[in-house]
């Protein structure tokens, strides 16, 4: 929202006393956040009122004039001017020879062979307008020679105040809240607005209102003997300033209101208003608003209805035909407080939201809507002053809201500001605020005035917003909380998913990724699955939430395959399965096809490493019968710990890997995480180390054909010698596998008979479990 | 005698320069030094020797057999640094290193951080209720931050949390009062991405219960949490700012590091960035989570870890952080 500084100076008494510039910083840490403060009007210097005494065309020119100004100097000035709009006795705008628009001189120059001295300004040279068709057009009673920033408020400060921190201040919504919250701030006096009071001696508009939940309040004026004047230009220059577009008189008042008070108004031409009514509309029924879109309504939008027909949409937008014309005489105003969230509702259905809409959705102080009508009513006076009120100031108001009470604690303002304020302090803050404070022994008595209690104060705590932002933050001193030497750890998941992450960066080299908790729809396109999951609502593409982490992985992996030939990457994230939140660790080995050998095994290896070191587990693998069709049938394995499963290592198959990349292999590991979380580590008890010397013996054991290592290990695993103190694969060379054992003994060394029988025991084994082994 | 040690040593140098192999020298050293080596003859001679003579040459008996060791050493050393180089000892390989996410980093230092300050570590889900989300706290059912152009809403009734602040009532109802815990975890906004926005990224929550816990004690933590971050003095201010969840609310922003506060459009051009929002818990959340709002009071906060982790590496396209490019990846560290 932009706020002009011009105009809340109007409403402060000795406003001059600020320092305009600077009492932003001040606002946004008081109150809400600034954005931007920038001088206008500092770009254009030496341009006065000057009076147009002679124009003649020029000889050499179809549009161009030449003039002869007087700018209240002694002798006329000649300046060539193109605009269309010149004439003898205009009063317009004049920059001198050596004045400066937009930071560039104006020269004195020939145009077609005659001088120009100087040069008439159009609205938008001076920045006050976008109007470039012609010179502006001043009064008649301008006086010439003045300079023109005197004349006109051109110089101004505008500040940019972010909306969204003003979501819960309504009262913030117009340049008068503003006022008052910098008056506090400064301890300065807010001035009260003028405004028409308006005799009640006529007759009651017809207003209805039929949902008195939807709609607090309608407050209606007809004035009549009006004419819709040309908007004076003081206000013209603080309408274009605040981002809006002068229009007409009429319009330009209701939106002036709007942006001082904060009260949307809308002035309806009298002649087509018949009887106003509050109500909702019809489903499916359509209504052309004011922009000229014909917009399809629900049952739960609130419409203004006049007679019969849709008038406008509550809150929003008026409609097409309510529009005030040029030969309009009369207007019916309207000022009327509605229900935020259903404002709201309406504006985000329509996709419409408009500035009156974004203001009801703050809710509203209902008490200011007969205000506004007579601050209207002051302002239009000043315009036509015959005008001639024609109706009663009617006002529909079923439930009146009333100031708010609030009793608030001593001890607990203390508490939460930490320290003990002198109730006299906290009175001043509050009554700067607007609020009236009875100080009783144990509490502050608290009226909370209309415009703070529709939604913002309700509560002690909020009353102790308010005293802590006045007061000033800065004004706090940070305190450490008290001293408790309570060990606590409640949950050890953080810290095992980082030991975890930092074992994989360190260790084995791997980037962690963080990727989206759905699946990417052009990857699953891409390799052709149907993924049915949770789906996100509202949205057609990457909707799908994904319940394989590995998987979901897939977009990275085809994207990191672009820059490198092999990489490891993994991430601990969250997968939806069953319709609950499951935590997966995936690992993913990206590699060439030749090498998928080396990463399967050392997918195994890592799982070992994990949970060897964190969990003090040893790990079992047994065959992973895939029910994924994306997963090789062949080569997937389930990772079981103390016989629970708790992970898969899985591979790419062939035609998806195929679709990432050509001759790659993808190797996936998953570990469900929760179950890991949970494993408890293996407690290590100290065994005993042998004070005698240990011996290796290595053993080559050749395997038929088809026949695999786990069938290997448990033929040895058969093997028992109160000799053995560990034993281990050592390497293999196609069908041969060579294992060490490694021998000793807690009473003895072994001698050279201890280790000859142990191998002939052992090669019998092996042969009797239909074996060869090279002795 | 003195001549003949003379000798021994004279000879010994000649026998060593003939030598090309270690075991060569060993060969020698055996030969001089060794038990039947002229040199021990000579000195367990010594003991038959007369006082006289003892002291004669005694000392320089020894001296010859030290030196004469040391001439050995010092011979299989040379010969060692010669025969071993045989392999290009300048070749430098590149040393590949893996890294963990900035996110993971930056939340690291800080629940490192709050961890000395007593606080524990909790996680909650990232599929939740509208319960959680919302309604417990203390968001009512027309508040904006409920609309489908905010938040992700699931086919199964549930939604994509909006924020870390579930946490604080799944904190009080597991752990009840006093507490002191904060959550990393990841958050779902419907939003259009753009260099500025994500509609997934990670924050922090924080939030303190007990007795006579007040505004100071919150601005206390906040300052710390920063200092230890960025391990300078920043620029920062707080100022009030609106949440349901909490009353008072606060914003706190700190200096743009990518432009130095000169503005940005990280920071739109404001010189700010907003960081962390925090505030005194609401009463109606501390009675959700049952805790008794008389007897105690709290504060809680939830800090931008993906801004955050943005400001600290200067990175100025929040996109990156999620597409999983090695390339980029690569910048960050082990820590």
């Amino acid at each position: 929202m932009l706020i002009s500084c011009n105009k809340l100076k109007s409403y402060i008494k000795n406003s001059q006393e600020i320092d305009w510039l600077n009492i932003w910083n001040t606002f946004t840490i008081r109150t809400a956040e600034v954005e931007d403060v920038k001088k206008v009007g500092d770009q254009i210097d030496n341009i006065v009122v000057a009076q147009i005494k002679e124009c003649k065309k020029h000889p050499d020119s179809d549009h161009l004039h030449v003039l002869k100004v007087d700018c209240g100097e002694k002798e006329l000035i000649q300046v060539v001017c193109g605009a269309p709009n010149v004439r003898i006795g205009l009063k317009t705008a004049y920059i001198k020879v050596g004045g400066h628009i937009d930071g560039v001189e104006i020269k004195s120059r020939p145009l077609r062979g005659i001088l120009s001295n100087g040069m008439c300004c159009s609205g938008k040279e001076l920045g006050i307008s976008d109007n470039h068709d012609g010179i502006i057009e001043l009064p008649e009673d301008a006086p010439v020679g003045m300079d023109i920033k005197e004349y006109l408020p051109i110089n101004d400060i505008i500040v940019e105040i972010d909306n969204k921190s003003l979501t819960n201040r309504p009262d913030l919504w117009g340049h008068y809240g503003i006022a008052r919250e910098i008056a506090a701030i400064t301890d300065h006096e807010l001035l009260s607005l003028e405004v028409s009071e308006i005799k009640n001696d006529k007759k009651n508009l017809q207003i209805t209102i039929k949902d008195s939940q939807l709609c607090y309040r309608y407050t209606g004026l007809k004035v009549d003997n009006l004419k819709n004047n040309k908007t004076p230009l003081d206000m013209q220059i603080f309408l274009y300033y605040v981002g809006m577009r002068s229009i007409s008189l009429f319009v330009d008042l209701t939106n002036y209101l709007m942006l001082e008070l904060g009260q949307p108004m809308h002035a309806f031409d009298s002649r087509v208003v018949k009887e106003i009514e509050v109500g909702l509309a019809n489903d499916q029924d359509t209504y052309t608003t004011l922009d000229g879109v014909t917009r399809k309504l629900s049952k739960d939008m609130l419409m203004i209805k006049n007679g019969d027909k849709y008038f406008g949409i509550a809150g929003v937008m008026g409609g097409l035909d309510s529009e005030i014309l040029s030969d309009t005489d009369s207007i019916f105003l309207e000022s009327a407080n509605f229900n935020a969230g259903s404002i709201r509702k309406t504006a985000v259905a329509l996709g419409l939201r408009t500035e009156a809409s974004a203001r009801y959705e703050k809710a509203l102080d209902p008490n200011m809507t007969d205000i506004a009508i007579k601050r209207l009513v002051y302002l239009l006076k000043c315009e036509n002053p015959n005008l001639v009120i024609a109706s009663n100031l009617t006002d529909i108001y079923p439930n009146r809201l009333e100031e708010g009470h609030i009793s608030l604690h001593k001890n607990l303002l203390d508490i939460y500001m930490g320290k003990s304020l002198k109730e006299t302090k906290v009175k001043t803050i509050l009554e700067k605020l607007g609020f009236k404070v009875e100080v009783l022994s144990e509490t502050y008595e608290v009226t909370v005035p209309t415009y703070r209690a529709t939604k913002d104060i309700k509560i002690e705590q909020d009353l102790i917003e308010e005293i802590a932002r006045i007061y000033g933050l800065e004004n706090f001193e940070a305190k450490p909380l008290k001293l408790d030497l309570t060990i606590l750890e409640h949950e050890t998941i953080y810290n095992q998913e980082y030991e975890i992450k930092y074992l994989l960066a360190s260790k084995y080299d791997m980037h962690e990724v963080n990727s989206y908790i759905w699946y990417d729809s052009e990857m699953l396109k891409k390799l052709g699955v149907h993924k049915n999951g949770v789906k996100l609502l509202g949205k057609s593409e990457n909707n799908v939430l994904r319940d394989d982490l590995s998987f979901s992985l897939m977009n990275i992996v085809d994207f990191n395959f672009k820059n490198y030939e092999s990489f490891k990457i993994f991430e601990i994230g969250t997968i939806i399965k069953n319709n609950s939140n499951k935590r997966v660790l995936s690992i993913i080995l990206a590699d060439d096809e030749k090498s998928i050998e080396d990463n399967y095994m050392k997918a195994k290896d890592i799982v070992k490493y994990i949970f060897k070191i964190f969990k003090n587990k040893n790990v079992q693998f047994s065959n992973n019968v895939n029910e994924k069709e994306y997963y090789d049938v062949n080569l997937g394995k389930v990772i079981y710990v103390d016989n629970m499963k708790i992970g898969e290592i899985n591979v790419l198959n062939k035609l998806m890997t195929n679709k990432l990349g050509k001759k790659k292999t993808i190797v996936c590991i998953d570990i469900d995480f929760d179950k890991y979380v949970k494993l408890e580590t293996q407690a290590k008890t100290a065994r005993e180390v042998s004070k005698y010397p240990i011996v290796s013996l290595d053993y080559t054991i050749i395997l038929p054909d088809k026949v695999k290592y786990d069938t290997l290990k448990d033929i040895l695993d058969e093997f028992k010698s109160n000799l053995i103190n560990s034993y281990y694969l050592l390497g293999t060379y196609k069908n041969k596998y060579t294992i060490r054992y490694v021998l000793g003994s807690n009473n003895k060394t072994l001698e050279q008979k201890d280790l000859q029988s142990f191998k002939e025991r052992f090669i019998e084994h092996i042969k009797n479990n239909g074996l060869n082994i090279i002795e | 005698m003195e001549k003949e040690l003379e000798n021994l040593i004279t000879n010994l140098k000649e026998e060593l320069k003939k030598c090309t192999k270690e075991a060569d020298i060993l060969n020698v050293k055996s030969k001089y030094v060794g038990k039947k080596s002229r040199i021990t003859e000579i000195l367990s001679s010594l003991k038959n020797m007369s006082i006289e003579d003892k002291r004669k040459y005694g000392s320089l008996i020894n001296n010859t057999k030290n030196d004469m060791e040391l001439i050995i050493d010092n011979a299989i050393e040379k010969l060692e640094s010669k025969t071993n180089i045989v392999f290009d000892d300048t070749i430098e390989f590149d040393v590949s290193t893996g890294s963990l996410h900035p996110v993971t980093i930056v939340a690291k230092e800080v629940t490192d951080c709050l961890k000395k300050m007593g606080f524990t570590v909790v996680s909650g889900p990232e599929m939740e209720t509208e319960y959680y989300n919302f309604e417990a706290l203390n968001v009512p059912k027309d508040h904006p931050a409920r609309d489908m152009q905010d938040t992700y809403y699931l086919d199964n009734g549930m939604l994509l949390r909006t924020q870390t602040s579930d946490n604080q009532i799944r904190g009080m109802e597991n752990y009840g009062a006093p507490l002191r815990i904060c959550a990393p975890g990841r958050t779902f906004r419907n939003e259009d991405l753009d260099a500025n926005h994500e509609n997934t990224f990670f924050q922090i929550e924080g939030m303190v219960i007990d007795e006579n816990i007040s505004i100071e004690n919150l601005m206390y933590v906040m300052q710390e949490l920063l200092k230890e971050i960025f391990k300078t003095d920043l620029k920062v201010r707080l100022r009030p700012g609106f949440f349901p969840f909490t009353e008072p609310s606060y914003e706190m922003d700190m200096s743009c590091v990518i432009c130095g506060g000169k503005g940005c459009p990280t920071c739109k051009n404001g010189g700010w960035i907003e960081l962390i929002g925090c505030g005194m818990v609401h009463p109606n959340v501390l009675r959700a989570g049952g805790v008794d709002p008389k007897k105690y009071t709290g504060f809680a906060f939830g800090i931008g870890l993906t801004r955050l982790a943005m400001m600290k590496y200067k990175i100025n396209d929040i996109r990156v952080l999620n597409s999983g490019d090695i390339r980029y990846l690569k910048n960050f560290d082990i820590k």
